[in-house]
């Protein structure tokens, strides 16, 4: 949940000013997500609840951070600064205060903010009649062990050579993949068939008709995946005509 | 085929409600047509059946009739959902301000509400439904489908407008989110 980020040009530029950078640690988890600085403002702020990020995988990346060599004695010394303030104002809420002497009871400890739950009555109220209504009608239970039933495929002619053939074609011709495309994050399958279903026409096509402009070797691989998935959940057709191999969408 | 026999198999296999769409789109037919299907298969059900189909969750799903809850009861022994005071706060106020963060839910109660969260969320009543762009990027939360299922809704509409300070009210927001995911475990 906490790694060290990479290091940043401007670190030097911040330190001329007079200001010592802290390291640079990110921090990912349900309360909070940024750099351990953006932390300590937003905690400082009053923006975030500090009681919902763990601060020992923090401690742990900012020793890592220090055993790899990557802080010099002021930005070591700030992250322990840094570190220690965090670890002292979680204490402050995590350790009971004396008037606090109660049993940890919820109602008991309510803060100066107003709270406007009561306007929340109704809805409550219907909730739970709604709770206790539902509450006398059965349904099936979810996980009955139904038959498997595989949907028969809609192949004709064709073969998982056919189809192979067919791949291994638009992949001579897809383009080198450009150099980010690995930290590009990469759409769903589902999201790439509804894409898929939108190029299909109910007449059957070769591919090559179907798939046009450039592509490159990862969006082919993509897009011939949930070609299969659509054929196997009968939302598409393909047939073998002499040498071609020819697809359509479900005829209407 | 008889489509209304067809229905009828539909929402006897089915463990989850099943859309007017889905249905629509595995019989060939427009949706309005399922509806009316459903209707009359509703009517044929009867008086003198157990069983009846139920509108819940966006969908239809076929139910026992109410007055025979005791009787499947000792049969099924279905394992009791009671929920505490706690989590009926938390989830009236995630199914009025969805999507909302802790600290919101926080504000609105005055009492810290992560642990209550983290249960519903574990019962899958409420589900992450992204961040919010604001410092620190807390999660958001959101009612799923089983919600709807628990509380027997259709949809979140059926909720009652509520009065709010000034007077307003505060209706149950058209707010949907994209990514819900889908109804696993309905509790009986």
């Amino acid at each position: 949940m906490a790694r060290p980020a990479p290091q940043k040009a401007e670190a030097d530029r911040s330190q001329e000013k007079g200001f010592v950078r802290l390291p640079d640690i990110e921090i990912a988890c349900e309360a909070f997500s940024g750099t351990l600085g953006m932390l300590i403002h937003c905690v400082r702020e009053h923006k975030v609840d500090l009681l919902g990020v763990p601060l020992g995988p923090i401690c742990e990346s900012y020793f890592r951070h220090l055993m790899q060599g990557q802080a010099d004695v002021d930005a070591a010394a700030a992250g322990a600064a840094a570190l220690s303030y965090l670890v002292e104002r979680k204490s402050g809420l995590l350790l009971p205060r004396p008037e606090d002497d109660l049993p940890p009871d919820e109602d008991l400890d309510r803060p100066e903010a107003e709270p406007w739950i009561h306007l929340f009555g109704p809805a409550m109220e219907a909730l739970q009649e709604r709770h206790d209504e539902r509450g006398k009608v059965f349904f099936r239970a979810p996980g009955g062990e139904a038959a498997r039933y595989e949907l028969p495929l809609e192949l004709g002619e064709a073969s998982a050579a056919d189809l192979a053939r067919v791949l291994a074609d638009l992949l001579s011709r897809a383009e080198p993949e450009p150099p980010e495309a690995l930290s590009r994050p990469r759409r769903s399958l589902t999201d790439q068939m509804k894409i898929v279903l939108l190029a299909l026409t109910p007449e059957l096509r070769p591919l090559d008709q179907i798939i046009t402009g450039s592509f490159t070797r990862s969006e082919v691989v993509w897009w011939f995946l949930a070609l299969l998935e659509l054929i196997r959940l009968g939302q598409a057709r393909v047939t073998v005509e002499g040498h071609d191999v020819r697809f359509a969408g479900r005829a209407a | 085929m008889n489509r209304l026999a067809a229905l009828e198999a539909a929402l006897f296999a089915a463990d989850t409600p099943l859309s007017a769409e889905a249905l629509a789109d595995a019989l060939d037919v427009p949706v309005f047509q399922v509806e009316e299907d459903m209707e009359r298969l509703a009517r044929r059900l009867g008086p003198d059946s157990g069983l009846q189909i139920v509108r819940i969750a966006g969908g239809y799903q076929l139910a026992t009739k109410p007055e025979f809850a005791s009787l499947v009861a000792r049969i099924t022994k279905p394992q009791t959902g009671r929920l505490t005071r706690a989590q009926l706060e938390v989830l009236a106020i995630v199914a009025y301000q969805q999507p909302i963060t802790i600290p919101e839910i926080d504000g609105v109660r005055g009492v810290q509400s992560d642990y209550t969260v983290r249960q519903l969320a574990d019962r899958r009543l409420i589900t992450d439904a992204g961040r919010r762009d604001s410092p620190g990027r807390p999660v958001l939360y959101a009612t799923t489908l089983n919600f709807l299922h628990l509380f027997n809704l259709d949809s979140l509409s059926e909720l009652p407008d509520l009065a709010l300070r000034d007077g307003e009210m505060m209706a149950i927001g058209p707010r949907t989110i994209d990514d819900q995911p889908s109804l696993e475990l309905p509790e009986s």
